[in-house]
């Protein structure tokens, strides 16, 4: 492990250097690459969030962005999308936002009283749900998706000043980063990680174990709208294809690449795949073949390192320190959830 | 630490090293590919170096298209509509006759020096609207492409024309998308479609349902998303028009494979069906429709869009489907001088791809790719002035398997459409509507509702002016 003394100055040259990167980098890059990689990220955030701290890997983080999305193209006027509320686009993005997080409780009433695999089930139900909601509710999503969706006045276009948007999603990131390992300090949170380590022994010291759970889901719900909202104001466009199967897995890949039990894993983890999936079509051998390689990548690092990249970053900072203490146990390089979010 | 774990770290380590060579490679990439269009093209042509030294934008030409999805088995076909006009018209030569993806070589605007520089990295889409987008974005932002051919599907189009007004120094070309919103209602002045929308398709159908089958009620199915709609909305103007009904609108999830549900709830005492059921969709659904219905045949009974006259559903489907009636904007079996010409220059440039003439996935990228030369043409290859290529292009006049086609002043094809009987052989045409316009004679304009589940209306009165001539 990196000694917890740097943890706080190597994030902050991580967000400096961030922060400058529009300067050097072209428009493209800081539009298709890096923006979308922060808005992923924070959408797999949500996701992380769960996995680390409940233990809960949740398949309806898409269908909560979705319904983000689409409630602000509704609410803010967008064509396609129903046009009476005609709102300012900063209190429809609010609204969006307690429509979701309103929806995210009510999934994790239902969903908190399962575990494992019947959790992934009926969060996966619930996504399709939402995706189907969508596509058949075309009042609430245009024939065509919601399309010219457009950004606060004072973020300017998301085509000609890209950097804007972009700042607006690093500060959301590094927010998000520092709210989630906050939440893990305090007293729900670690309420919310006993019960991930024995929801049965918290129950009988008192704890309402469902209530807490259903919080902590409005909390990811909470999160994932905010790449929701994100996701529109940048992209200008969303239709029920965007929350389809495909991008619910993708997220997922997302999280595991990066390191389903660390939160940073979610930008690395996005960072990745976006520059996979922006890439890969330029090697001749895969051209069009980009799922394939993708999943083959995917594959060799949940092989390798079942930890994703922030696995293997953990793993080899271990053996490199180990390589000073050779009488030091040998750490498994999964980076456990007690690590993570909690852990400084 | 034992053997095992330090293989398992040496592993990790060039999994690492790895991930970090692409992720650098692609950081290098895309710092070489500046903001601007002209900076990313690289020359690799001595014609594309001469027009960059006398000042002039290089022409760097993009292909978007489906890879995945629904329509993934028509990639191909796409490439070679794309390929066979550069072929015909740029002077290209095909790298592989067999194989469209190999790409062509030596594309010139025709009558100059100039070169045009085609991007090899495709456009690869999957028919949802949010990865034309991304993929758009790609091809014009970081490939640098300033003519854009594609996209194919519909919701597709309507995302990426809105997406050409935020370009206006980039010219977009239709591939086969055919909803008619694309270029009705978004009307983006730099999004051209040089092939009719699925509404101009149907011209004729609802006439021929109305006064030769003598249908006076019937029901639509079709899969739930634009082009459908577009398509049926053709349709249903134009039956309605002449005083027929429509009892009710089905709309199957695009991608459905099981249309059981659907199939037994259709009504039976109506006069026929109206089917626009596509992609990988439609054999499943002829069959089971058949299958429950306990006929082998859908003649008399139902009537097609675009999808049941397709070459590849007619083989797969045979004679369920022959004596089907269906709209359709290219004729298979033609032997004028204009298919003949169209078919010729397939063959010439993609021999084994010629059984897919009557294709509109390859006639659509055919003939935006044509346009976009001809418009080249026009300006002497110099795209300096974007604005002044568009007035040009908007001008062209191109040639195609049904003969000249013009685009109309929101830049959307006019031209004939035809009313095919589906055989053992392919289709055979029973008659032509001339001159078919978006507006489908009056019916659509950018203040009419767009197509959707509901819309059009079903409205007596006012029919086009085609449906009185057809009779039995």
């Amino acid at each position: 492990m990196i000694p917890a003394r740097l943890h706080w100055p190597i994030g902050a040259v991580v967000v400096v250097v961030a922060a400058l990167l529009p300067i050097v980098m072209s428009d493209f890059t800081v539009s298709q690459i890096l923006t979308r990689s922060l808005i992923l990220g924070i959408a797999a955030a949500s996701l992380i969030f769960l996995a680390s701290l409940g233990g809960w890997v949740s398949l309806a983080q898409i269908g909560l962005y979705g319904v983000a999305g689409f409630a602000v193209g509704n609410l803010a006027q967008a064509d396609g999308g129903v046009k009476v509320f005609a709102m300012d686009m900063w209190l429809a993005a609010l609204l969006a936002i307690i429509v979701t997080v309103v929806i995210g409780l009510i999934i994790g009433v239902v969903a908190s009283r399962s575990e494992g695999i019947y959790f992934l089930m009926i969060t996966l139900a619930f996504g399709v749900i939402i995706r189907l909601l969508f596509e058949k509710a075309t009042d609430l999503s245009g024939f065509g998706g919601i399309n010219q969706i457009i950004q606060p006045e004072v973020l300017g276009s998301a085509q000609l000043q890209p950097e804007r948007i972009y700042w607006v999603c690093l500060v959301i990131s590094v927010l998000v980063y520092l709210g989630v390992r906050y939440f893990a300090r305090t007293p729900f949170g670690l309420a919310f990680q006993g019960i991930r380590d024995n929801a049965a022994r918290m129950k009988a010291l008192g704890y309402n174990v469902t209530l807490i759970r259903t919080i902590a889901f409005g909390i990811g719900a909470f999160v994932a709208a905010l790449a929701g909202v994100l996701n529109v104001w940048w992209n200008t466009q969303i239709s029920p294809g965007t929350i389809d199967i495909r991008p619910v897995i993708f997220l997922l890949m997302i999280a595991i690449i990066g390191g389903l039990y660390r939160i940073e894993g979610a930008w690395v983890g996005a960072l990745i795949y976006v520059i996979l999936d922006n890439r890969l079509r330029s090697i001749d051998l895969v051209g069009e073949r980009v799922a394939t390689a993708l999943g083959i990548i995917f594959l060799l690092i949940v092989l390798l390192s079942p930890g994703g990249v922030m696995g293997i970053l953990e793993s080899l900072s271990s053996r490199w320190r180990r390589s000073d203490e050779p009488d030091q146990p040998a750490g498994d390089g999964d980076g456990t959830a007690a690590a993570v979010v909690a852990g400084d | 630490m034992n053997v095992r774990d330090k293989r398992w770290g040496w592993l990790s380590a060039g999994l690492l090293i790895i991930i970090i060579g692409i992720v650098a490679a692609a950081c290098g990439g895309s710092d070489s590919s500046s903001s601007s269009a002209a900076d990313t093209a690289a020359a690799d042509t001595a014609a594309a170096d001469t027009a960059a030294a006398a000042g002039e934008k290089k022409i760097v030409m993009g292909f978007l298209s489906n890879c995945e999805g629904p329509f993934g088995p028509f990639w191909d076909a796409t490439l070679a509509g794309y390929y066979t006009a550069l072929v015909q018209f740029a002077g290209a030569t095909p790298v592989d006759p067999a194989d469209p993806k190999a790409g062509v070589t030596g594309a010139m605007v025709p009558g100059t020096d100039v070169a045009i520089e085609l991007n090899t990295n495709y456009g690869c889409s999957d028919d949802k609207a949010d990865k034309a987008l991304s993929e758009a974005k790609r091809l014009v932002e970081q490939e640098g492409v300033n003519i854009l051919i594609g996209p194919l599907s519909g919701d597709e189009g309507i995302a990426v024309a809105n997406y050409a007004k935020t370009q206006p120094d980039v010219t977009f070309l239709n591939g086969i998308s055919g909803a008619q919103d694309t270029t009705l209602k978004v009307q983006a002045p730099n999004f051209f479609r040089f092939f009719s929308d699925g509404a101009q398709w149907t011209a004729g159908l609802g006439a021929y349902a109305y006064n030769v089958l003598g249908w006076r009620n019937a029901v639509t199915i079709g899969d739930d998303y634009s082009f459908p709609y577009t398509q049926t909305a053709g349709f249903v103007s134009e039956f309605c028009s002449l005083g027929g009904k429509i009892d009710e609108r089905i709309w199957p999830a695009l991608g459905e494979t099981d249309y059981s549900s659907y199939i037994a709830k259709l009504p039976d005492n109506v006069d026929g069906f109206f089917l626009d059921v596509g992609g990988t969709g439609t054999v499943q659904f002829v069959n089971q429709f058949t299958e429950v219905n306990g006929n082998d045949s859908l003649q008399g009974k139902v009537m097609g869009g675009a999808f049941i006259s397709n070459p590849a559903i007619i083989k797969e489907l045979g004679a369920k489907v022959e004596g089907v009636v269906a709209g359709s904007a290219l004729p298979s079996d033609a032997t004028d001088a204009n298919w003949t010409a169209y078919s010729d220059a397939i063959k010439a440039a993609y021999p084994e791809m010629v059984g897919n003439a009557a294709n509109i996935f390859l006639a659509g990228y055919y003939n935006n790719a044509q346009a976009a030369i001809l418009g080249l043409q026009a300006v002497g290859g110099n795209i300096d002035d974007a604005a002044a290529f568009q007035a040009a292009l908007a001008g062209v006049e191109i040639a195609t398997g049904v003969g000249p086609v013009t685009v109309d002043a929101n830049r959307n094809a006019v031209g004939p459409n035809y009313v095919v009987e589906v055989n053992a052989m392919g289709t055979k045409t029973l008659f032509t509507v001339e001159g078919v316009d978006q507006s489908f004679g009056g019916a659509f304009s950018a203040d009419t509702p767009n197509p959707d589940r509901d819309n059009p209306e079903c409205v007596a009165g006012n029919p086009p002016p085609w449906a009185a001539s057809i009779t039995k």
